[in-house]
């Protein structure tokens, strides 16, 4: 596709237009994120949890027991699974509330039509992007800024390679090699300041909390990044949210969505697989399995011009020291990307249902909320400056509705681990200097 | 800017030749105004409008539930000069208004092209589509008979309506049956067996299907 055919004022006209489009499918994505986010909750409450005892028939749903004679359940058609009375949607052909939720969010997010396209178009990269999108990403001066990736030496490869067993192929590591240069930037920045400050990087997160972020260090310069951060940006195709939320299911039940995630982009997995072995790299913080979720209410106070957060609790956190069956934890809350804004509760001792009602008040212009979004990670505070990171949620302030005049709602948000985020190698800054002197 | 308090975006796409009246039919429908001026479109144009669709049943009656419909209305240039451009965003529209001008024979016959445009470029082989025969308000210089037009459309198989843009005939009608057709097409979408696994068995029985001939050949 080439507009260079068109004279220049009319080609103006044209990315106007374009430009129109994108305002439009901005609050399109956030729409969808949402609903994505609420099927994912809607997921999660039904699935089991370690903490307790079940019988051996049990609505897969709501966990209610169900009887061998009577009230005994019946088998969805959609996921298979045993489903009490209550939680089935339709009368005849019924489905479970899962499975329902599922078939809508698919048909109002336009998902249906995504994939009715990539059949006929099977070749298209990415099937989120319009037309529309590829033009004004060709023409609106993104693409101007270019800087050539470092070409990292033959001879080195193998050594590298070793190093990150993750890295399959030499595209990765060049881009990997960027992350590098990028990451070390940032912490030459900020080595002075805190310990953890490190940690917050790993912040782009495309899966859990529905993907829809700039990257927060605006650095991302050479083209590939560029393109990355473009994937970045895209809301979760329901597959993959599906197959995200799996490992955390700890049923693992599957409905009829969980067939399609097998066949879902690999790249996440691989993802996720690097941040394990990255955050047993990192000296800096120890990270453990995450569970629990985290309660917080937000609500915009039009009067004072500031977002507030209630930090209501938290449960069934991971002991943050599993040795010793210890748990101190806190939560750290910060309006991405401005890196200054961090606010701290109190740290609670020795729970893991930690309780807190406090409130934190950042001052911010409400218009100036769009394209922010709230971090809020749980930190376990161990002997000696320790911290361990139990989890965190990330959510999208644009989407919010802040007109909610009503008392604070609360919500329970499932915590997630910490996401890849573009700079994870920068744990490694010899490697760096390494490279440069080659 | 638009907020995101809807349930379902649908973005459909008006097509046909230079003049037919796309910008104003388009216009008519979300403004309800009528421009007479002919401003001939820069490659590509869309307008908006919120309209609530109430679902029904297949066999016709009203389930009661109501949605909110954020409809994304694409106005393409119908200058042969815009072509490559317009035609490449056929893809990302879900339906499609056909139109030409009852005033304009020409613009009829160059319907079947549109058709074959919209194959090869929409985001399916049979997208839903209506054919829109506009400014039947110009009776006296019509060259288009309505029965003609009608026995195209069957033969595609999609309505027809006569519109106008300058009273406003059956404007909203045409939209809002495509929206229908585009409504119930996301519904068996959805509900039909995915084409993924239809396709695999068909691809096994021919594999499976080889051997025995072989066997046979021995």
């Amino acid at each position: 596709m080439d507009l260079s055919y068109l004279q220049v004022l009319e080609r103006e006209k044209v990315l106007e237009v374009l430009r129109r489009d994108k305002q439009l499918r901005t609050v399109e994505e956030d729409r969808i994120r949402r609903m994505k986010c609420e099927l994912q909750d809607l997921r999660r409450r039904g699935a089991k949890n370690f903490a307790r005892q079940y019988g051996e028939r049990t609505c897969a749903r709501c966990q209610r027991p169900l009887g061998k004679f009577w009230n005994s359940g019946a088998v969805c058609c959609g996921c298979s699974h045993r489903i009490c009375r209550r939680c089935r949607v339709g009368a005849e052909n019924w489905k479970c509330t899962v499975c329902h939720a599922y078939r809508e969010v698919k048909i109002m997010s336009g998902e249906w039509f995504l994939e009715e396209k990539a059949k006929k178009f099977p070749l298209a990269k990415d099937k989120y992007e319009t037309v529309g999108d590829m033009l004004l990403k060709i023409y609106s001066g993104l693409s101007h800024i270019s800087v050539v990736p470092p070409t990292p030496p033959p001879n080195k490869d193998y050594q590298f390679m070793g190093r990150f067993g993750e890295l399959k192929n030499s595209k990765s590591f060049t881009k990997s090699m960027e992350d590098v240069m990028v990451s070390f930037k940032c912490q030459i920045r900020e080595s002075n300041s805190h310990n953890d400050v490190r940690v917050d990087f790993l912040q782009v997160d495309n899966s859990r909390n529905g993907g829809f972020f700039k990257s927060s260090n605006q650095k991302s310069l050479s083209d590939t990044n560029i393109n990355k951060s473009s994937i970045l940006f895209k809301v979760p195709s329901l597959p993959n949210l599906f197959k995200k939320s799996k490992d955390s299911d700890m049923e693992g039940s599957s409905t009829g969505a969980e067939d399609e995630a097998s066949i879902s982009s690999e790249h996440s997995g691989g993802q996720r697989s690097s941040i394990s072995s990255i955050s047993a790299d990192c000296g800096h913080f120890d990270s453990v399995s995450v569970t629990g979720e985290l309660e917080l209410a937000m609500v915009y106070n039009s009067n004072a011009l500031c977002l507030e957060v209630t930090v209501g609790a938290c449960r069934n956190l991971t002991h943050g020291d599993g040795k010793r069956k210890k748990c101190n934890p806190y939560v750290k809350l910060y309006v991405l990307p401005d890196k200054s804004s961090k606010l701290k509760t109190s740290v609670k001792r020795n729970t893991t249902d930690p309780i807190y009602n406090e409130v934190v008040k950042y001052d911010i212009e409400r218009h100036l909320l769009f394209g922010k979004r709230l971090q809020a990670s749980v930190w376990h505070s161990g002997t000696l400056k320790r911290r361990v990171f139990l989890g965190e949620v990330l959510i999208p302030l644009d989407g919010w509705r802040y007109e909610d005049k009503s008392p604070q709602r609360f919500h329970w948000y499932p915590l997630c681990p910490k996401v890849r985020a573009e700079n994870t190698f920068g744990k490694e800054p010899e490697l760096m200097f390494g490279l440069l002197k080659v | 800017m638009t907020d995101g308090d809807y349930d379902y975006l649908i973005k459909l796409l008006a097509l046909g030749d230079s003049g037919v009246g796309k910008t104003t039919f388009l216009y008519r429908y979300t403004d309800n105004k009528f421009n007479p001026k002919f401003i001939t479109t820069v490659g590509i144009d869309f307008r908006e409008k919120r309209v609530v669709y109430t679902a029904s049943n297949p066999n016709g009656t009203t389930t009661g539930k109501t949605f909110k419909v954020h409809l994304q209305l694409w106005d393409t240039a119908g200058q042969e000069r815009f072509r490559s451009l317009t035609t490449a965003f056929f893809r990302d529209a879900m339906g499609f208004l056909l139109m030409f001008d009852l005033t304009s024979q020409q613009s009829f016959l160059n319907v079947r092209n549109w058709m074959s445009q919209l194959q090869a470029n929409a985001y399916c082989e049979n997208p839903d589509i209506v054919l829109v025969g506009n400014k039947v308000d110009l009776a006296d210089q019509r060259e288009v008979q309505e029965k003609q037009a009608k026995e195209l459309a069957d033969k595609y198989g999609i309505p027809y309506f006569e519109t106008s843009a300058a009273t406003g005939a059956e404007v909203d009608k045409a939209v809002i049956t495509l929206l229908d057709l585009v409504m119930k097409r996301m519904e068996q979408c959805v509900d039909k067996p995915p084409a993924d696994s239809a396709n695999g068995n068909g691809a096994t029985k021919l594999s499976d299907a080889q051997p025995i001939e072989k066997k046979c050949a021995c």
